[in-house]
């Protein structure tokens, strides 16, 4: 980043003894943010609808009896729809992980910051808190006069009731964030009849003001002090990234003239410099002095300045979604290694995912051996183990296993029934003893594998590797 | 780099070192509830120890914010020692 991006935020002072002091302290400025029409707001406002569709309404969908998707912190249990995640799989939420992020490097090295401008959280959730303030105090004009006023009982009811209806939709907000660790339908119920638990409350309060505080008051902060994506994702972009940018060749030298005048006779480019592209930007920036860290791709500059340029009678297209490379006036190569290499992980990692969800074994089985003795022996003269087994049913169904145990020979094993049922989504503890003659044990610490077979579905199977200890052998 | 990169060059405003402070412990705190809790169950470590009075809810909140003081802890120490050392031995020259 050079020196001169950063330019709008500190303003020159004269002293630069009081600089410092100065930019320290310096009171941000609050932004007013005009309202702006067009395509490219029809796509931010449907990407909001969507988006905030899927928050709002997600924790509702029911699925087989339960709630559809529902991270059960309480029971240590993920759903997923048809599928159930256990703390064992955690595996899977780091490839998944892992799969956002390449996701996003893919898509910001193809078309820039399509995620701040369209999907982020902050964008999404502050883009409805501006509508609501909007709808109450009016667009940018009136909001800049309301704030200039004393506090008159307008003032305070337009203030307050902005305030009031912010604060329901960041309580609702948290309600539902809440919702996904814990069953939404008996939240509702708890609600409404105050007997929510202490955390259950903290936490919705907790995610509530977050939302407030974010969308209501930090907003733009957010993306320049606090997100690591806008700091790094330049890394991703190149000469051929689609970014928005205004076009100075065909602009400058801006200046402002009467409508239906000829720029050419005057000397002037396209920009007639009416700053309604500085007036929209929900960051406060200006487009004009080039590609910015503090600009997440909105677009509502171009949706604008496509307004102004069709009043005048200009081509759209001052300000566009375009890449270096055209601005320079050279082609544009979509196709690059660097896109390519990230298409091809997204792809690798992703089909990976899918296909080890897909043979994921719903089973798991722990052993522990016992740790009061090492061996013992048994009146016959055999040589006992004794272990601890954990049976991890992690279907939804129960199911019938049976146990064997092989890797010695004539190995016994001991207290254990010959079918074992575990219900559903339970842990069985299955304490059990191994028996050998110790003429067969060359080694004191031998291999021993455990089988553990589901009766009913013979695709349900854990092999596990467990030790078998005696005395060396003679 | 530009010079308001380099750490100490240029001030920051005041808001951005509250965040540089408490952010990053709640994006580590973060990952390190996820990652520890996937471990270990911190009601059976209750159990462990003869403690009870919390569920996991609670337990995964006091977690949370453990890390996230721990954490911030951090950050502090690292804006603290991030002070050029010219200004330490500043200060008793602005007394006098």
């Amino acid at each position: 980043m050079s020196s001169k991006d950063s330019r709008s935020h500190i303003k020159a002072v004269d002293d630069p003894s009081d600089a410092a002091a100065q930019v320290f302290y310096q009171k941000r400025e609050k932004i007013y943010v005009r309202e702006v029409h067009g395509l490219f707001a029809l796509l931010r406002v449907s990407a909001v609808v969507v988006l905030l569709g899927l928050y709002y309404g997600l924790p509702w969908l029911q699925w087989d009896g339960r709630q559809a998707l529902l991270f059960d912190l309480p029971a240590r249990k993920f759903y997923i729809f048809d599928l159930v995640l256990w703390p064992q799989d955690f595996f899977y939420l780091a490839v998944l992980l892992i799969v956002a992020a390449l996701s996003l490097f893919f898509f910001t090295a193809l078309a820039g910051r399509l995620w701040c401008g369209y999907a982020c959280p902050q964008t999404v959730w502050t883009e409805i808190f501006m509508w609501i303030e909007r709808k109450i105090e009016g667009d940018r004009p009136k909001q800049m006069k309301l704030d200039k006023l004393p506090w008159n009982r307008e003032k305070i009811l337009k203030k307050g009731g902005k305030h009031f209806a912010w604060l329901a939709l960041a309580g609702w907000t948290g309600f539902t964030f809440v919702g996904y660790f814990t069953p939404i339908l008996e939240l509702g119920d708890r609600l409404l009849a105050f007997q929510l638990g202490p955390w259950e409350t903290f936490w919705i309060i907790f995610y509530g003001f977050a939302t407030y505080g974010n969308a209501g008051w930090m907003r733009e902060q957010v993306c320049l002090y606090m997100c690591p994506y806008a700091r790094f994702q330049s890394a991703m972009f190149d000469d051929n990234t689609l970014v928005i940018s205004y076009d100075e060749k065909r602009g400058e030298p801006r200046g402002s003239r009467k409508k239906g005048a000829d720029p050419d006779a005057l000397g002037l480019g396209d920009c007639i410099d009416c700053t309604m592209c500085v007036q929209v930007c929900p960051t406060g920036i200006d487009i004009r002095e080039g590609l910015q860290y503090e600009c997440i791709g909105c677009a509502a500059c171009i949706d604008v300045c496509d307004d102004v340029m069709d009043r005048m009678g200009y081509p759209k297209g001052l300000i566009r979604y375009t890449t270096e490379n055209a601005l320079q006036g050279e082609s544009t190569r979509v196709l690059r290694p660097r896109v390519l290499i990230y298409a091809a992980l997204l792809l690798v990692i992703s089909a990976a995912l899918v296909y080890s969800i897909s043979q994921r074994t719903p089973l798991e089985l722990d052993i522990i051996r016992d740790r009061t003795g090492l061996y013992r022996e048994t009146p016959q003269g055999l040589v006992e183990n004794v272990y601890t087994l954990k049976i991890v049913n992690m279907d939804e169904e129960a199911h019938v296993y049976r146990l064997s145990v092989e890797g010695l020979e004539g190995l016994e094993v001991n207290n254990v029934a010959r079918d074992i049922r575990v219900p559903g989504g339970e842990v069985y503890t299955l304490p059990m003893s191994l028996a050998v003659d110790p003429v067969v044990l060359d080694q004191a610490s031998n291999t021993v594998y455990f089988t553990l077979q589901a009766l009913d579905d013979p695709s349900i199977v854990v092999v596990q590797k467990g030790r078998f200890v005696g005395p060396v052998g003679p | 780099m530009a010079p308001q990169d380099s750490p100490g060059a240029a001030p920051i405003p005041r808001i951005q070192m509250f965040i540089a402070l408490l952010w990053p412990g709640f994006l580590v705190a973060g990952v390190a509830t996820v990652l520890v809790f996937t471990l270990i169950d911190p009601v059976e470590v209750m159990e462990c120890m003869g403690w009870s009075g919390l569920d996991r809810l609670g337990l995964y909140s006091l977690g949370f914010f453990f890390f996230w003081v721990l954490s911030s802890g951090s950050s502090a120490a690292t804006c603290y020692f991030q002070k050029p050392c010219a200004t330490v031995n500043r200060k008793p020259a602005a007394r006098s």
